[in-house]
């Protein structure tokens, strides 16, 4: 369903994404490891267009994005979940996730807060719905900006390191949320330093290194026997994960 | 029957043609007494007995107008108004820019010292300090020929002779009518005058028409010594007693004649300009700040962006009370137009270009996060801005914008230099009045303190509002 052709992204002169080539089909679960600065954010950034990529295709649903001037409009199906959460600090949770489905007329401000509350009540946060981002603990925001972008009934999400700002003891409520989409059939993309959860979660991982993809395999396969120098050497260095 | 129409039909075409509908403006300075002075609130004189005379003559309506007396010049050059007098006397340089009519004055300038001075001829002044009116016939005489005294210019020859009493000066040159009035009883005037001096009139150069109808009406009111007469008049105006004491000087700043009401008018007028202004700024400062976020974001809006870059460079580079001017004497230059109005736009247009700068910094405060949020959930620049920036900038740059808007309301004080008639311009016609500057001073120094407090109050109230609405 989306479909990464030659894409490539400089900032100035540094080469940060160098011919991604990458297919992602209905219900893929990918994590994307390597070491910092390889360009694995910047490839997440790309695909929902916040940054411009240089030259490439990214074709959703035949659908070349980067050609496509209605940005605003593509993005609709496709969901992003950011390490600081961003939620939108002058609105309560509510009105954080009825937000942009209303404001773009996709439902009645009525069945935006019937279908946010629903959503609320699933991962039991209706307590907090009228509370402010300031009140909220980490956890709960993050969770909060995940229905935020499902309330959007995106085909596919990308998460940008979703529990790198977490507490330890807020993880588990995140993923746990991101295993119930799992096995509701989300195709996700994933950007994580938690080889654990990686491993664990993801059904395909893609190692990427000097802005191209070095490795691109099943889960169980690229961890147990690594084929790349470089993905031995990162898998080491992070050691016993 | 017919004649009678056609007369009637050629008086209508030529007032119709005439400057301002039937009205002829006499330009002044009104804190001259006794040539022009306030009396209630009506500028009165030796100076506008004259014009009156002129006007009665051409059968139309005399329209006092009171300006600094260094914009006389220009007001009569740019025809706001059709002709000067505020006891000014012929220079060379002065004939350069406007007509001279012929003298209705001849006026000694005299020189005043305390009782205890050691100076007793005009020769002493020679090395000391002295006051005299800004433009004055005083300041270009002494300027150009006693280059060794240190010379204090003041805006105003009250406060000159206020120097004198203080003892900051050692001796104040003016004309010799209200110096006479002006003596306190621990001053004295010399016994030789500095030099005679005379005045005239002025008009736009080559307006010989209005140059010719003053001078046949000045040439008889001197026929009939009717301009003595009305100097005697005029004169005649202090011989009320001077009240003492705090209370006797307080009455007479405040009830005497209902000077209140020129406090009440210049309040009026002051708030009127303030709020007008802010509702100008805010309009133009989030028209300018939003252009160039626009252009800086999408591209678009690329003229506007230009031209509020360059309003925002212009006005914040050049002194407020040259903006003023600028407005009042280039761009409405002929125009008939309301001067609370002119301070309206003015400090509004200035106003608007801090505001723009406060609202780009609230924009570029705001985490970039939020804008990434935004677009990832499909919303268009528009709705970021609107729905997801704009909410929470305006909350984090509140207290800047309090504080332009403070800064606002005492800036208009420098209406007074075209004469707006505001809190400053009001206490000016007071202390013209009163020959003290005490109590007009303090009483609108207080009403400016307590507008500012007000608004500062108002200002944190909202803050709070905010802030326990997020919580």
């Amino acid at each position: 369903m989306l479909e990464i052709k030659n894409l490539t992204k400089k900032f100035d002169n540094k080469v940060v994404l160098n011919g991604i080539n990458l297919n992602v089909n209905k219900g893929d679960v990918i994590g994307i490891i390597g070491p910092s600065g390889c360009g694995k954010s910047t490839l997440l950034r790309c695909i929902n267009l916040i940054e411009i990529p240089t030259s490439g295709e990214i074709v959703l649903d035949g659908d070349n994005l980067v050609d496509n001037k209605k940005h605003n409009i593509t993005r609709r199906k496709i969901g992003m979940v950011f390490q600081q959460f961003n939620l939108f600090n002058h609105l309560n949770v509510l009105e954080n996730i009825i937000l942009s489905p209303v404001a773009l007329k996709l439902m009645s401000k009525d069945e935006a807060i019937r279908r946010a509350t629903e959503l609320l009540k699933k991962i039991d946060l209706e307590d907090i719905m009228y509370s402010y981002p300031n009140r909220l603990s980490g956890g709960q925001k993050q969770r909060v900006a995940i229905i935020r972008t499902l309330i959007m009934n995106p085909e596919i999400i990308l998460f940008d390191e979703p529990t790198s700002a977490l507490d330890p003891e807020m993880i588990g409520e995140v993923t746990n949320l991101m295993r119930k989409l799992r096995d509701n059939g989300m195709t996700m993309l994933v950007v994580s330093h938690e080889m654990n959860f990686v491993k664990s979660f993801c059904n395909r991982v893609i190692f990427l290194s000097d802005g191209i993809i070095k490795e691109d395999r099943s889960s169980k396969e690229l961890f147990e026997n690594p084929k790349d120098d470089k993905l031995k050497t990162f898998l080491s260095k992070i050691g016993n994960y | 029957m017919k004649k009678v129409l056609l007369i009637v039909l050629s008086i209508f075409m030529l007032t119709g043609c005439s400057s301002k509908h039937n009205e002829l403006i006499v330009v002044t300075e009104a804190g001259f007494a006794p040539y022009e002075y306030y009396e209630g609130n009506k500028i009165v004189g030796v100076d506008i007995d004259i014009a009156k005379k002129v006007a009665d003559y051409l059968g139309k309506k005399l329209v006092v107008k009171d300006v600094a007396f260094d914009s006389i010049i220009s007001e009569v050059k740019t025809g706001k108004g059709d002709f000067g007098a505020a006891g000014i006397s012929y220079t060379e340089e002065r004939s350069k820019e406007v007509d001279f009519t012929i003298n209705y004055i001849d006026s000694k300038q005299v020189v005043i010292v305390n009782n205890n001075s050691d100076i007793y001829n005009t020769e002493g002044i020679n090395n000391k300090k002295i006051a005299v009116q800004l433009g004055s016939v005083a300041d270009t005489y002494l300027t150009e020929n006693y280059k060794d005294v240190e010379l204090i210019r003041e805006k105003k020859f009250l406060a000159a002779i206020e120097d004198l009493k203080d003892n900051k000066v050692d001796a104040v040159v003016m004309d010799e009518i209200p110096a006479s009035k002006l003596i306190t009883d621990n001053m004295r005037i010399l016994p030789n005058e500095l030099l005679t001096d005379s005045y005239g009139m002025i008009v736009k150069k080559g307006n010989t028409e209005l140059l010719e109808t003053i001078n046949k009406v000045i040439n008889d009111l001197k026929n009939n010594n009717e301009i003595d007469e009305f100097l005697l008049n005029h004169m005649g105006i202090k011989s009320k007693k001077e009240s003492s004491g705090i209370l006797g000087k307080f009455y007479d700043s405040v009830i005497y004649n209902a000077r209140y009401k020129y406090i009440l008018e210049g309040l009026k007028n002051t708030l009127l300009i303030a709020l007008g202004a802010v509702l100008i700024g805010i309009l133009l400062g989030t028209i300018s700040a939003i252009s160039n976020n626009i252009y800086e974001n999408t591209g678009k809006l690329k003229i506007l962006h230009l031209i509020s870059k360059a309003y925002v460079t212009v006005i914040r580079g050049t002194p407020s009370t040259l903006q003023l001017m600028i407005i009042y004497y280039v761009i409405f230059r002929s125009m008939d137009i309301n001067m609370v109005l002119v301070g309206i736009m003015a400090f509004g247009i200035n106003s608007g270009a801090y505001v723009s700068e406060i609202i780009r910094a609230g924009i570029s405060s705001i985490d970039k996060g939020q804008w990434e949020a935004g677009y990832a959930l499909g919303l268009k620049y528009s709705q970021v801005m609107k729905k997801i920036i704009l909410p929470q900038s305006i909350r984090n740059i509140l207290p800047a914008l309090g504080n332009e808007f403070i800064t606002l309301v005492k800036e208009t004080s420098i209406g007074a230099y075209i004469g707006i008639i505001e809190l400053t311009k009001a206490s000016d016609i007071i202390a013209s009045r009163t020959y003290d500057y005490f109590f007009p001073l303090m009483i609108i120094a207080l009403i400016y303190l307590v507008i500012t407090v007000i608004l500062s109050k108002l200002i944190n109230v909202l803050e709070r509002r905010l802030n326990n609405a997020r919580n």
